[in-house]
Order: structure tokens, then sequence, then C-alpha cells
């Protein structure tokens, strides 16, 4: 038998009764969360040193509890555990924020993003069908760094992406690559971010239309491509497209799902995500898979996408397990997020898990009448994903990655940026703020930025310096890109 | 050096040139002459939807050079049919790629393709072991395993896999990736197959089973998240379990807990009596300030959902 644990030695034998201290909890995020001023030193000096910021010493301390059985899976949680604590101590001269992190490397990102669109050597040949990616990931994190303007890449973005659009209407990952659902949403929303009629006009709508109406399948879902897979990414990538595109929800005539007495796109959608909900709480791939933090996001916002939240995420998950397996996913002292459980901490998950919290929080709380409502607190510790990115993250040459001992990618470096504008803005539903739209699902295009107010300093551990842009949660694109290519095609009559 | 250009079985075809993208595309790669060469034929049989020996050796070629290609993938196991190849050949040779690139989503989706055509799982959980002995978390090789058993029934407790989980999770008790599979297993065959209830003692040994392992690691999340789940499913109420998180939590004595998801489960336990909801209030105050501090905001949260007749002190 294992030895009762979790006393830790240096804490004297805590009473209940400190420890209930009524309303102690409330006080929690006062007393704890806040990267409290030392002035070790100051007594001695006779000029009084500004107070040095620390780190919250929940992000600089192992937990209180710690899994003692030695296996494979703990041996690397360890390990991780020592990686990052290395990080979060590190008091060394680098560029340091008023709270004591290091800074967002705002140019350095920005710089190795702009060489993740340039030229690669053969070698690269590896990442022949991502290309779509690249674009996307690289687009989206420069935008949301905010130092380029994004429109220069539009005459070169629609040269790229020209010859991957397949004549079946979806695009591949290249020219002569197969229609792929990834590689259509990469390019559709590398498009989005982008903006300009050239881009938008070089999509064939109704070509894509027939195409989506082809991958759509008889228990509902959507598989990838042609003889591939069907996951809940299908899902969402279909429906980023049918309601940006503002294509017609009708399945088209020769649809194969036809023969099993489907007549719409959206038929048996919301069934099939909800079956990919699994016992722990979160979303897996597909029914009877793990659930995982990527698929979890992509199976919320295609919920988000095909309805209110409050509505849609209420109807078809259980809640309760939902947001606790979320809750989870965050780990102390790293302060990221892992994707499964008993999984590692990793930068990717930022967004994975971190963006999830304003679809979940939507369905929680409901919707807001006004972007001016007074926001309720977060689910989640927003202090603990922003320390991670900025100090476990960040490369020193630029990029960032998914824990300490790894090298940088556009990837991570995307979706690290994104969970740290999910740690420093706010986004409620708001139905009232009519998004001026005809068509259907429209319900993608409702949120709103809400004003932090009293909670502004919850938390924060960023400078304005430090500061992201803003996304469109739902569909993870600098906000306003989506609604405006949304107008785009809705004022396009027909086809 | 040209290999294709300059081969009689090849004077046929006139190669499609890459269109990279205008004069100056964004994330270019500089392909080298052969993958170049290569490809340049692969669009052009592909546009002619020609179906040979000729086009599955060059599929081969190109997946050598780049095996995270979708589109060679996809368009082999179609010549694959279409010639009526042998395909147990085919999965020889898969197998001896499959270790090199085990991330590589295309190649267990081929499997998958070549496995269900075959119509036999011979071999299959053999291959599987060896596999997980590299990456016993592997989200492609779990997805294709959970597909492997419906696509056989693979349901039944004899038939190899059940024994195989505990195996698993004999080596490595947190590995959740087991946790789920075992979920499936037992409880996923439930409305897969006709008919098919999972029976009480199956239940009963379930739970026997994840309360073991969590005697074993008390602050293995993947138990308790298997006890709740079976709870929920099976519609038996929490408090079943009082007693037993009881054993890894206590409130009466906060130096000596071993498991906050054992406070976790407690404090729902305690929501769910009736006069219970202070007891509650100090497992979940308990977790926000001490023992897991990082998801003060969720517990917190979760004492909001907590009947408001108790007033809390202001
Ligand atoms: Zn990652």
């Amino acid at each position: 038998m294992p030895q009762p644990r979790a006393s830790e030695p240096s804490t004297p034998t805590t009473r209940l009764a400190e420890l209930l201290g009524a309303s102690r909890i409330e006080e929690m995020s006062d007393s704890e969360t806040q990267a409290g001023g030392t002035d070790d030193g100051a007594a001695e000096a006779e000029v009084v040193a500004p107070p040095e910021p620390v780190i919250n010493e929940l992000f600089t301390t192992p937990p209180k509890i710690r899994v003692q059985v030695e296996t494979k899976t703990s041996k690397e949680q360890a390990k991780t555990v020592d990686e990052c604590l290395e990080r979060l101590t590190d008091r060394s001269g680098r560029a340091r924020n008023s709270h004591g992190l290091q800074r967002l490397r705002k140019a350095k990102h920005n710089e190795f993003l702009h060489d993740a669109l340039g030229d690669y050597p053969g070698k690269f040949v590896l990442m022949d069908a991502s290309r779509p990616w690249l674009l996307y990931w690289s687009l989206s994190g420069i935008a949301l760094l905010g130092s380029t303007d994004i429109t220069d890449f539009e005459d070169r973005l629609a040269d790229t992406v020209t010859p991957c659009q397949n004549r079946d209407g979806g695009f591949g990952g290249g020219h002569g690559q197969i229609s792929h659902l990834a590689a259509s949403y990469a390019i559709v929303l590398a498009l989005v971010i982008v903006g300009g009629d050239e881009g938008f006009n070089l999509i064939d709508r109704r070509a894509m239309w027939h195409w989506l109406g082809a991958m759509k399948q008889s228990d509902g879902g959507f598989t990838l491509c042609h003889g591939g897979e069907e996951d809940v990414r299908g899902a969402y990538c279909a429906l980023v497209m049918l309601s940006i595109l503002d294509l017609p929800l009708e399945l088209p005539p020769e649809a194969p799902a036809r023969q099993s007495g489907m007549t719409s796109l959206l038929d048996g959608l919301l069934e099939w995500i909800s079956k990919c909900q699994t016992y722990e709480g979160g979303l897996a791939g597909a029914p009877g898979c793990e659930a995982h933090g990527a698929y979890t996001f992509c199976g919320l916002a295609a919920l988000c996408i095909l309805g209110e939240p409050h509505a849609t995420i209420n109807k078809s998950l259980d809640v309760p397990s939902l947001v606790a397996w979320l809750s989870s996913r965050q780990h102390a002292p790293e302060g990221g997020f892992a994707g499964r459980t008993n999984k590692l901490v990793d930068g990717c998950y930022s967004h994975w898990v971190g963006g999830c919290w304003a679809l979940v929080e939507a369905a929680v709380h409901g919707p807001v009448s006004a972007p001016t409502a007074a926001p309720p607190p977060r689910l989640w510790s927003r202090e603990g994903l922003a320390t991670y990115i900025l100090q476990c993250c960040q490369n020193a040459q630029g990029g960032l990655k998914d824990k300490p001992s790894k090298n940088p990618d556009a990837y991570h470096t995307n979706y690290n940026i994104c969970g740290l504008s999910a740690a420093q803005h706010r986004y409620a539903y708001c139905p009232s703020q009519e998004p001026d739209m005809e068509g259907n699902l429209k319900a993608g295009f409702s949120w709103v930025m809400m004003a932090e107010g009293e909670r502004e300093e919850e938390g924060r551990v960023f400078d304005d310096e430090d500061r992201v842009g803003a996304i469109n949660p739902v569909y993870v694109v600098p906000v306003g890109r989506a609604e405006r290519a949304r107008r785009f095609f809705e004022s396009k009559r027909g086809f | 050096m040209p290999l294709y250009e300059t081969d009689p079985a090849w004077a046929d075809v006139t190669p499609i040139e890459l269109d990279d993208g205008g004069p100056s595309p964004l994330v270019a790669i500089a392909y080298s002459d052969d993958y170049a060469e290569a490809m340049s034929y692969l669009r052009a049989v592909m546009a002619a939807d020609e179906m040979s020996e000729r086009a599955l050796a060059l599929t081969e070629d190109l997946i050598q050079m780049n095996p995270a290609h979708y589109t060679v993938w996809l368009y082999r196991a179609r010549i694959l049919t279409a010639i009526s190849a042998d395909l147990s050949a085919e999965l020889t040779w898969l197998n001896s790629i499959a270790l090199r690139h085990l991330k590589n989503y295309q190649i267990w989706h081929h499997r998958q393709t070549l496995v269900d055509r075959l119509g036999s799982a011979d071999g299959e959980q053999a291959f599987l072991r060896s596999m997980l002995d590299q990456d016993a978390k592997n989200y492609h090789v779990w997805s294709y395993r959970q597909w492997l058993v419906r696509r056989f029934a693979l349901w039944a407790d004899d038939s190899g896999e059940l024994a195989s989980i505990e195996e698993l999770l004999n080596e490595d008790v947190l590995n959740n990736s087991a946790w789920n599979h075992r979920w499936f297993l037992v409880f996923g065959r439930e409305g897969q197959e006709e008919g098919y209830k999972v029976l009480d003692e199956t239940v009963e040994r379930e739970l026997a089973f994840a309360k073991a392992a969590v005697r074993k690691e008390p602050q293995n999340q993947s138990p308790w998240n298997y006890i709740r789940g079976l709870l929920r499913q099976t519609k038996r109420p929490l408090a079943e379990m009082k007693d037993f998180a009881s054993e890894f939590a206590a409130l009466d004595r906060p130096d000596e807990v071993r498991s906050s998801h054992a406070l976790d489960l407690l404090a729902d336990i305690f929501a769910d009596e009736e006069s219970n909801a202070g007891q509650a209030k100090v497992a979940l105050a308990m977790l926000a300030t001490k023992f897991d501090p990082i998801r003060a905001s969720y517990w917190q949260y979760r004492k909001s959902l907590l009947p408001s007749k108790e007033a809390p002190a202001a």
C-alpha cells in the first residue's frame, strides 16, 4: 500500500478551520493568484527599490499531491514538470514584463512566421500535402501579432492556392492532390484572413457545394476526402465552409447520402457530434475513440455554427462532465493544457483546450444582451495559461513550441498565439448583435468582445505590449474577418 | 536524373508539370528532381484515372519519398482493388514501413482498407501490440483498433482484447488510451450488437477493476473517470462511492488527503445529499485552496451550483 502523502513537510498542520475560513474560496483569486510583490532586501536599503515581481508560487512549486507509482507516464510527467519549473523559476535577465514573466517576443515570432511562408529546401517534401495548413497557421499568427499589413499577401496567396483547387470543388494539399476537407478549410480561412475580392472570387462555390454533398455520410458526419476517414474535424471544416461561403444547406441531388433518405447537409449532424462525447466528458475524433482536446474544440465549434451555443451544446452534450474534463486538462505547476487525461502539457492545446472555454462558457452562462454586460468569472486559469505560454513556449530565436525541450514550428506558434488571445480577451454570444445577414447558419457571427471591467486585473500576468489580437472564437480568425467574408458571399446572388 | 522520362514503359505518358502558383508562391518547396518528376507522372496518370501495375509502382516510389502524401495512398488503394492485387503481399509491405512512420495517419487508414477487404483480423492483435510497445498512446493505432473490434466483432472476453488491455494497464496504469479502449470493449458493445446488454456482473467486475487501480495509485484520474462514467451509464447514484472515496480523502483529516479526484467526487456526492451542501463546500474549498488550486475558478463555479439555502457567511 502506498503511504499517505500530500502533507507537505514545509506546511504546518493545516487546521480545517483555517483552510475553510468563511468565504475563503471567494478570496482565492485575490490572495493567491496575484503575482504579489516581495520586498526582499528593502529593509536594509535606504532607497526603497520598486518591488520585484515574482511568479505566483502555484507555478513554481510542485503540486501538493503527486502521482507516486512509477510508470512511463509518470516518469514523462515528472520530466515535463522539471523542465517547466526550470523555466518558471528562471529569474535571469531576459526581457521580462511587469509581472516577472518573459515578454512576448512579437518581432521575433513575426519574423519566424514570415520565414514559415517562405522557401523550403527539398528535405521538407514531407510537408508537401500540408502547405495549406502552413498558409493558414502562418497568416493567422501574423495577423494576430498585428505588426504586418496582412493584405500584402493578397496576390501571392491567391496565386498559391489557385492550383490547389480541383474541378470537383474542393481544395487539395497542392497541385494534383485530391480534394480534402482540412486543406479546403485551411485555404478558405487563409483567404478569409487576408481578404480581398480576388481571393474570394477564386473559390468555386457551386462546385464546393456539390463536393461537400459527396463528403456527407449516411450516419450524419462528413468524411475528409473520397475514400478517407470520417471524424469530427470533417464536421467542423464542412460547417465552416457552408456558413462562411453562404452555401445552400440542401443536399445536392447527386449526393450519395440521399439514398439514405437525407435531404439536408445538416441531417443527423448534431446527433453524430453528440456521439463523439466519451464517458470522460470530452469529445473524441469519432464515436468510441478517446476524448481529446483538438477534437473537443472541433465538436464544440461545430455546434456553435449549427446554432446558438446555449441551445446546441446543452442539448447535445452532457455539460457537467464536459466542463469537468476541460478543467482537468490544465496542469500545475506547468500552467498550460494537456490534450488528454494523463498526457503532458503542450503549447498547441493553449488553443485547442483554451479556445473551448469561450464556447463552453457561453453555453453555461447563456447569451448576453449587450457587449457591455459585466462578464461572469472565467471557469479556468488564464494566469496559468499565459504564464505557460510566455515562460515555457517561447523560442529565443522566434517561434513558439510545444514545451521547453521542443523546437518551434508554425503550428505551435499559431496555436500558442491563439491561446494567449483566449487569455487576453473575453467573448460572449450576443444574439441581439444581429449580424445583418439573411441566410442560414448565422450563429457563429453573433459573438462580441466583452470589456473585462472589474475583472481586468484578475489573473492578468501580461502587459499591453504582450497583447495579441482578438479572434472570432468559432472560426478562429481575427475578429471581423469571418463576418466580412460572409457578407461578401451573401451579397452574391445565387452562385 | 530522369527516371520515368527515359523509361520506355512510360513513353506514352505526357507528364503534367507542377503549377506551384504564380511567380512567387508561398511555402514553396524546392523539390528534388526525382520527386518533381515522379509527381508530374502521378498527375498525368491520375488525370487519366489509370489503374495499372506501373501506376502502382509509381505510388510506391512516391511513398518512399513522401509517406505523408494522402493522395498517393488513396490512389494506391483504388488501384489495388481495380487490378485485384495480392492484398496479403501489400500488408506485408506495409508492415515493413509502419514502424518507421508510426505517427503517419495514412498508413493506418491504408491498413484499415486492406484488412477490411481481406476480411480477416489474423495477426492484427500481435501487430498492434508491437506498435503500442513503441507508442502506447498513439491515437491512430487506438482508432484503428476500435475499428478492428467493430469490424470483426472482437467483443467477447476471450477475444484477446481485454487480456491485452489488462497487460497494458499492468505495465502503465496511467495509460488513459488503454482505459478508453477498455470502456469501448465493455460498454461500447451496447448499440453495436443487436440486443446486447451489459450484464450486472460485468458492471461489478469493472467497478472492482477500477477500484483496484485507484488503490494502486489514488491520484490517477483515469480510473476515477471510469468509475464516474460507469455510474452515469448504468444510472447508479454517485453516493455508492462515498465510502470508497473517503478512503482517499476525509474532510476532517486534510493532511491525509491522497487524491484530489476523491475529494472532487465527494463534493458531488455531498451536493446530491439533502443537507450536505456545507460539506460539499468544504471539499470544494479544500480543492481550490490547497489540493488543486490551478482549477480554483472551476471549484468556485461548482460551489455556485450548490443549493443556496445555506447562504455562505459574508
Ligand atoms: Zn502540440
